[in-house]
């Protein structure tokens, strides 16, 4: 295997680990959010505010990885 | 409704696993040959679609069908530059398309035109700027001129006592009071404090001009400025500017040197800190840029389909394939107008939540910390 296509394969499989780790950061903090907003409906404005800030900091996390993922694409 | 949209997936897979055979096979009695022989996926004609063309910035106003429009190159190289056109700017004979200049004797005069749209002196003079007009620039330009024109009409009439001392009137007026009253009083306020007022114009503007240029991608001709990580970048780049300019401090002082943590472990946090601080930023342009990004790549690609179905089984297949794609495009079109007014908000909560975040009065809230840090450590 040549260097280029390890690093298409490490591109791949980086970005689907990546998914793998976001999507449950980000569900856990959906499922907890749903939690909160069925007992408490009336506080529902701030743990929505709560929640998109969790998940943009999750998000900004696995971009990080994406972007290496998308360098390794490009060697 | 799962049940069916599962069906429908799987019988996409299969009829696209039974073509790839159906081909294979073709081949097979065409030729005579006994032997095994699969296709070569990359000789099928897809058909003509640029999908990474139709993304990228281009140095022309496309409006596919109809006409293309040319924008001015301003190159700046031992001073400045104008050409009309980019096929001007080669007929100069000062610049050059770069694959020209990589490859000799091909360019031939009117019959040769651009091909990466990247300029080069041809004397080997470095071009310090490339300052031309781009369809990007043009459309982010379309989104700031209409923010001011609409936003401007009704702060006048504002000021003029409608909608203050009266009811507002309009449709209009009542829809953009609805958002700018939301994000004042649930966004701002909430995450800035009591400095709320100086801030509120600069989010408002950044809110719904994002909100535009997400929107113009999506109507026809249209283009996405926001899909164009530059453009992202240059509205990160402002936020990081406001938030720094404002940063009070307590705000420098949890950056070089924070508060109640032993003096050894400075030399972690404080190159952490730094970090933290172009990081911030850097997540703002690539949320939006990827979020846009993907959004348009997944309507061309789910419209791609029909001309690959096409490409591989014929016309008439195609065609009937579009009976799957075109509901499938329109339900991601539709995800895309609600992620189009979800990415401005979150654009506009996370600046605010840094600007916030720099504003922050801690007050006694560090000698608590001394206090409490060191007990927990031990």
């Amino acid at each position: 295997m040549e260097f280029a296509d390890m690093a298409h394969l490490a591109a791949g499989l980086g970005a689907g680990i990546v998914l793998l780790g976001a999507g449950l950061g980000i569900g856990m903090i959906g499922k907890g959010a749903m939690d909160a907003m069925a007992r408490q409906p009336e506080a529902s404005g701030e743990v929505r505010t709560a929640m998109l800030i969790a998940a943009g900091l999750i998000e900004g996390a696995a971009f990080f990885a994406l972007v290496i993922c998308i360098i390794l694409a490009n060697t | 409704m799962t049940k069916t949209l599962r069906t429908v997936l799987l019988l996409s897979l299969f009829l696209l696993m039974a073509g790839k055979q159906a081909v294979a096979a073709e081949v097979n009695t065409y030729n005579g040959i006994q032997e095994e022989q699969i296709e070569d996926i990359d000789a099928i004609d897809y058909g003509d679609i640029d999908v990474i063309g139709m993304l990228g910035d281009r140095y022309y106003i496309e409006f596919e069908g109809l006409f293309r429009f040319y924008l001015p190159r301003i190159l700046i190289s031992e001073g400045l530059h104008i050409f009309s056109s980019t096929q001007s700017a080669m007929e100069s004979e000062i610049f050059m398309d770069e694959y020209f200049v990589e490859n000799p004797g091909e360019y031939i005069q009117g019959e040769s035109g651009p091909v990466t749209y990247r300029m080069v002196r041809m004397d080997g003079t470095p071009v310090f700027l490339d300052m031309s007009l781009s369809k990007h620039v043009l459309w982010f330009w379309l989104a700031g001129f209409l923010t001011l024109l609409i936003f401007g009409r009704l702060a006048g009439k504002y000021n003029a006592g409608i909608g203050r001392d009266t009811a507002p009137r309009g449709s209009g007026m009542n829809f953009a009071e609805v958002l700018i009253i939301y994000l004042r009083d649930e966004v701002v306020k909430p995450n800035i404090g009591a400095n709320y007022k100086k801030f509120t114009p600069y989010l408002l503007s950044c809110f719904f001009m994002i909100l535009f240029m997400n929107l113009f991608g999506l109507a026809p001709w249209g283009q996405t400025p926001t899909a164009d990580i530059s453009v992202t970048a240059a509205l990160a780049i402002t936020t990081f500017l406001i938030v720094n300019f404002n940063g009070t401090k307590d705000y420098w002082r949890h950056i070089f040197a924070m508060p109640g943590i032993p003096k050894f472990m400075l030399i972690v946090m404080i190159p952490v800190e730094i970090l933290g601080l172009f990081t911030k930023p850097f997540a703002l342009a690539i949320r939006l840029f990827a979020n846009m990004l993907s959004g348009k790549m997944l309507i061309l690609s789910m419209l791609g389909m029909i001309f690959l179905f096409a490409g591989l089984y014929g016309a008439s297949l195609g065609l009937f394939s579009a009976v799957l794609w075109v509901p499938f495009t329109l339900f991601i079109y539709a995800l895309k107008v609600f992620a189009a007014f979800l990415q401005a908000y979150i654009f506009t909560m996370f600046s605010a939540l840094f600007i916030g975040m720099a504003m922050e009065e801690h007050g006694h809230h560090d000698e608590e910390n001394i206090m409490v840090l060191p007990a927990t450590s031990h």
